[in-house]
């Protein structure tokens, strides 16, 4: 849309979020929507981060914490699983590592650059309370 | 009336659908998504939103993009409540009229809009809409400041917090009034609910999203929104604002019922209160006040939430 | 449908006020969100009492103010269905704001707007500053000059603003008291004829709609403001007159009355014309003639399109006259009058250039007398002989003390 001129949209700045009809959107996940290119699912907000969640799924109980307080929709929980985080709409915030209750945590914040793989293979290790 | 949404834990709520999308231009670890997303996520109902000019207008309807899957409207800062009541307006008249598209839907009519827009420019408005019995519920996103046009004191800001037009300063502490109990004065139009309610408390605000979308006239939520931004603290510790806020009772959780009858809906353990003291150290806004002249602030503060909890027990209690 | 209908008279006595709510009855409005003022408070009763006596389904929303009565207008246009409502001055400044907002998401409104005064001071009388103050808004402005054309041009306003190829608000500008609370005969229309004129609704990006969510009323910012503010423009300038003209055609046929986007009385022939609006223009008409048995060729322009404005029209309709007063009824602000201004707009680059001046006149309800219009013809006519503008160009009439001239 970047270049259209002033004749080649909806009058009012009016935006539409989904192809055609939008159904039960409730009951529909993402995956299965047909959002049009407005919809700011369609963008990404990936340049932002400095800092990136990686998810360690061996240590992770489903407790869904990380889904609830994510500001950003970007923990995908699927059948009451979390499953992985959506890179496009992760800002980097690191609330997830926050409420993250395993030992060790399930989620860690790591510079943008940081291979996820090799960071997976050195995760750390359960941590002793100290007190 | 439709079936109201079965959430009895959190993983059955994580198979919620989100009807807010992410790329938004909210700063990493702003609460006011995490309430909105608790509040929407509460029912499967169709939605009519609103939203007052604010952080969360300017940042999730830039155009060409939107980050709302209903129909969503902003006109204004002060009138976000009373688009929404002119919809549902509308509704009602088309529903007479058979002329519904879709007759046999259930919507529900919720206006978002910040503590400026609510405490202040739009009071009138809400209190409007409050009065007239709508079938909606205003949602304040209560981060106790103008945080879109860069941290300006509303009515909402606490004394002691240092605002850009109330700054702390050599002769000064900042922010000098107490902020106006806005739930009281909602609850006081004799509305049929009315709540506060925190992000980290789900369950608790689940729990009055529903009971506010069933109830039949208007409702008014206070959401306590910590702004990283605008308290300056590290995005990450969102959660743990949002944790000390409830836990020193600075934001006790509470309902009203018809007006009157008051219920505490959240009651930390005795030992699992937390000093005030804590909550505002946590918070860049607050840090002058850790200075020796003016650590009394920090008693009085104590002591006005202790004397507030106090009376919401009193009301609690004497069932008025 | 479960409403009553009202059987009128072919004629009926019926102030401004009654015959507009009469016709918002009749096209059976489905919200109105209104705050009382005067001169215009008996629009929006009249329809709550039409609502309470069935003559009429639909929501009536009492608002806490008019900026509340607008900005619920827009919720209920955007949700998908018509809406209408009725101010005045102080009123329609507490509105500008949401004014703004409603065209800009282009919901087809209608606003009644009986003409009154801007305090300070305060005054209850009709003069066009709310008029003027809207002039820059994105609305459509139609002007009535008597309570039949208030009823109609309501009829035609619904027409043209929610046409689809429109979708722009619209106003219906009657003068405060003169118009809106004098009584006169009213040609009526049938309930069945006057709603089929008018057509039902056709919603638009309606919010309603659930299985197509919309979103209104987004930010856009220096990449994209200036693309729909020109939009709306081009929309406003290219689509607005032809889809009033033919409503006025159609409403010709339909009723034998006849408006025009530029009412011309005694212009043919015309060398001196006065340009007004509102109920000035009946009473300059009385004195044209009378001017026209003095020997003086006199007409009458009346602006019935404020906007769009109709540029060509105007200057059409002035063509082959030599001396032109613009009466301008709002407190010009340090500035020649809005008309003046707007008519040597179109008339600058016209071969004949007409000679033009500005007289600015009734402010806070002061009457337009003959004896005034008289003297103003005299003096085009002196303007004419002598080839030249003879007095200042803007003048202040009917005012006590010293004259008042200016430029
Ligand atoms: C009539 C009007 N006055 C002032 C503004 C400028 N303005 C926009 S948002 C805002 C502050 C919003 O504060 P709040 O409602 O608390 O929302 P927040 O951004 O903190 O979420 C202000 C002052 C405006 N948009 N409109
Ligand atoms: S870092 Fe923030 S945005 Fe990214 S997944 Fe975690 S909570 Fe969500
Ligand atoms: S918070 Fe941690 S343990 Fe809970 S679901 Fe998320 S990753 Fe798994
Ligand atoms: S300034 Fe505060 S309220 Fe606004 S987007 Fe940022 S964190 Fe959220
Ligand atoms: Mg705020």
């Amino acid at each position: 849309m970047a270049n259209t001129g002033w004749d080649e949209f909806e009058i009012g700045a009016m935006l539409r979020t989904f192809e055609g009809e939008a159904g039960d959107i409730a009951g529909t996940l993402q995956e299965d929507r047909k959002y049009t290119e407005n919809s700011s699912f369609s963008a990404s907000v990936a340049d932002w981060r400095i800092e990136k969640p990686i998810f360690a799924k061996d240590y992770c109980i489903d407790c869904q914490f990380c889904w609830i307080y994510c500001p950003d929709m970007s923990i995908i929980s699927r059948d009451k699983k979390m499953i992985g985080i959506d890179m496009d709409h992760c800002k980097g915030c690191g609330i997830c590592v926050e409420v993250c209750p395993t030992n060790p945590k399930s989620l860690l914040m790591f510079p943008e650059q940081a291979d996820e793989e090799a960071e997976l293979a050195q995760w750390p290790a359960k941590e002793t309370k100290e007190k | 009336m439709s079936e109201m949404k079965k959430i009895k834990n959190l993983k059955e709520f994580s198979t919620s659908a989100d009807r807010f999308e992410g790329a938004n231009l909210l700063c990493p670890g702003c609460a006011h998504s995490i309430i909105v997303r608790e509040v929407l996520n509460a029912t499967n109902d169709d939605l009519i939103l609103s939203a007052s000019t604010g952080c969360l207008e300017v940042c999730t309807a830039v155009y060409p993009y939107t980050s709302w899957d209903a129909s969503w409207i902003h006109i204004g800062f002060e009138n976000g409540s009373t688009a929404v009541a002119g919809a549902e307006a509308m509704y009602k008249a088309l529903k007479t009229k058979k002329r519904l598209k879709q007759p046999d839907r259930n919507p529900k009519f919720v206006s978002f809009a910040g503590d400026g827009a609510s405490y202040d420019i739009g009071f009138q408005w809400i209190s409007g809409c409050m009065e007239r019995g709508h079938n909606m519920m205003h949602v304040v996103l209560d981060n106790e400041v103008y945080a879109n046009t860069g941290g300006q004191r509303s009515s909402s800001t606490p004394i002691g917090s240092s605002a850009t037009t109330s700054p702390a300063g050599r002769v000064s502490y900042g922010e000098k009034k107490n902020k106006k109990d806005m739930v009281a004065i909602m609850a006081s139009h004799g509305i049929p609910y009315s709540a506060q309610v925190a992000p980290n408390k789900w369950k608790d605000m689940v729990k009055k999203i529903q009971h506010g979308m069933e109830v039949d006239g208007p409702v008014f939520i206070n959401a306590v929104s910590p702004c990283t931004t605008e308290w300056k603290f590290d995005p990450k510790d969102t959660m743990l604002l949002t944790d000390l806020s409830t836990d020193s009772l600075v934001f006790p959780l509470y309902e009203i019922i018809d007006g009157h009858e008051l219920n505490i809906t959240y009651r930390p353990k005795e030992k699992d209160i937390v000093p005030v003291e804590e909550y505002l150290a946590a918070q860049g806004r607050f840090k002058h006040l850790f200075k020796d002249q003016y650590k009394y602030l920090i008693k009085e503060w104590q002591e006005r939430v202790d004397a507030n909890w106090a009376y919401l027990n009193r009301r609690e209690e004497a069932r008025v | 449908m479960a409403f009553d209908k009202m059987e009128l008279r072919d004629i009926e006595v019926w102030d401004g006020n009654f015959a507009a709510a009469q016709a918002l009855r009749q096209c059976q409005i489905d919200v109105v969100a209104a705050y009382p003022i005067t001169p215009s408070t008996p629009i929006v009763e009249g329809y709550a009492k039409f609502l309470s006596d069935n003559y009429v389904e639909g929501e009536f929303v009492m608002v806490e103010s008019e900026h509340a009565a607008m900005s619920g207008c827009i919720g209920a246009s955007a949700a998908g269905g018509r809406v209408a409502t009725a101010t005045s001055s102080q009123g329609f400044a507490l509105m500008v704001e949401t004014l703004y907002q409603a065209s800009g998401m282009r919901l087809p409104i209608i606003l009644n707007v009986v003409n009154r005064a801007l305090a300070a001071p305060l005054n209850v009388n009709g003069d066009h500053s709310d008029m003027y103050l809207g002039r820059d808004s994105g609305w459509i402005q139609l002007d009535a000059y008597s309570p039949q054309g208030a009823y109609d041009l309501n009829f035609i306003a619904f027409k043209v603003a929610e046409d689809h190829d429109v979708r722009l608000p619209a106003m219906v500008h009657q003068d405060g008291f003169m118009t809106s609370h004098t009584a006169q005969g009213v040609h009526t229309l049938s309930d069945d004829v006057a709603y089929n004129f008018v057509g039902d609704f056709k919603p638009m990006n309606d919010m309603l709609d659930f299985e197509h969510p919309v979103t209104h009323g987004v930010q856009t910012e220096e990449d994209w403001h200036f693309e729909h503010k020109a939009r709306q423009h081009n929309d406003m300038m290219t689509k607005v007159l032809p889809k009033i003209q033919a409503a006025f055609d159609d409403f010709e046929k339909l009723t034998g009355r006849k408006y025009n986007i530029v009412e011309r009385y005694d212009m043919d022939d015309a060398d001196v014309a006065v340009v007004c609006m509102g109920t000035s223009v009946e009473t300059a008409r009385e004195v044209a003639t009378e001017m026209r048995a003095k020997g003086i060729k006199a007409g009458v322009v009346g602006i019935r399109v404020v906007r769009p404005f109709p540029f060509f029209e105007i200057a059409e309709a002035l063509k082959g006259v030599k001396a032109i007063a613009a009466l301008d009824r709002s407190a010009p602000g340090g500035a020649p009058g809005m008309l003046f201004n707007e008519l040597a707009g179109c008339l600058f680059n016209s071969e004949e250039r007409p000679m033009l001046s500005g007289y600015v006149y009734g402010l806070g309800g002061r009457d337009l007398t003959k004896k005034h219009l008289v003297d103003l013809y005299t003096e085009l006519q002196a303007n004419v002989d002598a080839g030249k503008v003879t007095t200042q160009l803007q003048q202040f009439i009917g005012v006590r003390g010293p004259k008042l001239a200016f430029l």
